[in-house]
């Protein structure tokens, strides 16, 4: 077989490659039952988060967490600033007024 | 006879692989069966070490099993995958060992007395000739000779294992392919060619 045919050189090549394809190196059983026990071995636990990495996280990160912080901070500001209530005696006897069936079922039970 | 492994299953190693991270047994086990001695093999045919070549594998697929859960059907192929990984893992053992030698531990099997015993002889004998002659390429060219003559995978495939280019594995397979040649060309009258001159 002259080796400068390159045809003939992977036909011949090719027989070693078949021999290889027929004849793999094949695996222990000791390692057939490793991975076996490695794929029903139950997943790592998820580590434990921190609650307020949670919190954090639940809100959407940082800038979430400090927008809902100012709103909140807005909010008590809000209801402990106001030098007098929003609504007088004379408003809150209108809101008791506008349902006055309420009232009566109310007092109906009596 | 117990048979522990069952590898009939006809279903994608990527169908199967989703089953496996819903918690489904048999598809470890067919995956296991199916999978294992193709990565086994592959690592073998790019170590030269039976011992390495199982770390490897067993490394492999517990890379596989981690994977999983993020497994996006349709991204990939799980060979492909398994493909590069293991090759990565044989690439990182060869550089940690760098000016060693690698073993070989080719031994064949023990032959037998039945019918077509010189054949068989014959064509491990070549099987093992022919994993010393790839030991003694150079890394790229034996796995893209590998990937290419022996797991028979196309080039484009190849190059995304190798992350090269078309050409680029052509090349190695082709130098690789003249290299072995003249490995093996000087064994010829020992692996039963002693006619062909």
């Amino acid at each position: 077989m002259p080796m400068s045919d390159d045809k003939h050189e992977a036909a011949w090549l090719e027989t070693f490659f078949e021999a290889a394809r027929a004849h793999p190196a094949a695996p222990s059983p000791a390692l057939m039952t490793a991975v076996l026990r490695a794929a029903e071995a139950p997943p790592p636990a998820p580590p434990r988060v921190p609650l307020m990495a949670r919190l954090r996280d639940a809100f959407g990160g940082w800038p979430a967490m400090a927008g809902l912080a100012t709103a909140a901070a807005v909010g008590v500001w809000i209801g402990t600033a106001l030098p007098e209530p929003a609504t007088g005696a004379s408003e809150a006897v209108w809101l008791v007024d506008i349902a006055p069936e309420l009232a009566f079922d109310l007092a109906g039970d009596f | 006879m117990v048979m522990p492994f069952d590898d009939s299953d006809t279903t994608p190693d990527e169908a199967l692989l989703a089953d496996f991270a819903r918690g489904d047994p048999s598809a470890a086990r067919a995956l296991t069966l199916r999978l294992t001695p193709r990565v086994f093999a592959h690592a073998y045919r790019l170590l030269g070490n039976r011992a390495e070549a199982e770390e490897v594998a067993q490394e492999a697929m517990l890379r596989l099993w981690r994977q999983a859960p993020d497994w996006r059907e349709g991204e990939a192929k799980v060979s492909t995958w398994l493909y590069r990984v293991t090759a990565n893992l044989c690439i990182d053992r060869r550089r940690r060992a760098k000016g060693g030698t690698v073993p070989l531990d080719a031994v064949p099997e023990p032959p037998d007395a039945q019918p077509g015993v010189a054949e068989r002889m014959q064509a491990r004998d070549r099987a093992a000739a022919l994993q010393a002659a790839l030991s003694d390429l150079p890394e790229r060219q034996r796995q893209a000779v590998v990937l290419r003559h022996i797991e028979g995978l196309a080039n484009p495939e190849i190059a995304a294992i190798m992350g090269a280019s078309v050409e680029a594995v052509e090349s190695l397979t082709t130098r690789g392919r003249r290299a072995l040649a003249a490995a093996l060309g000087t064994r010829k009258e020992e692996l039963g060619y002693a006619d062909e001159r």
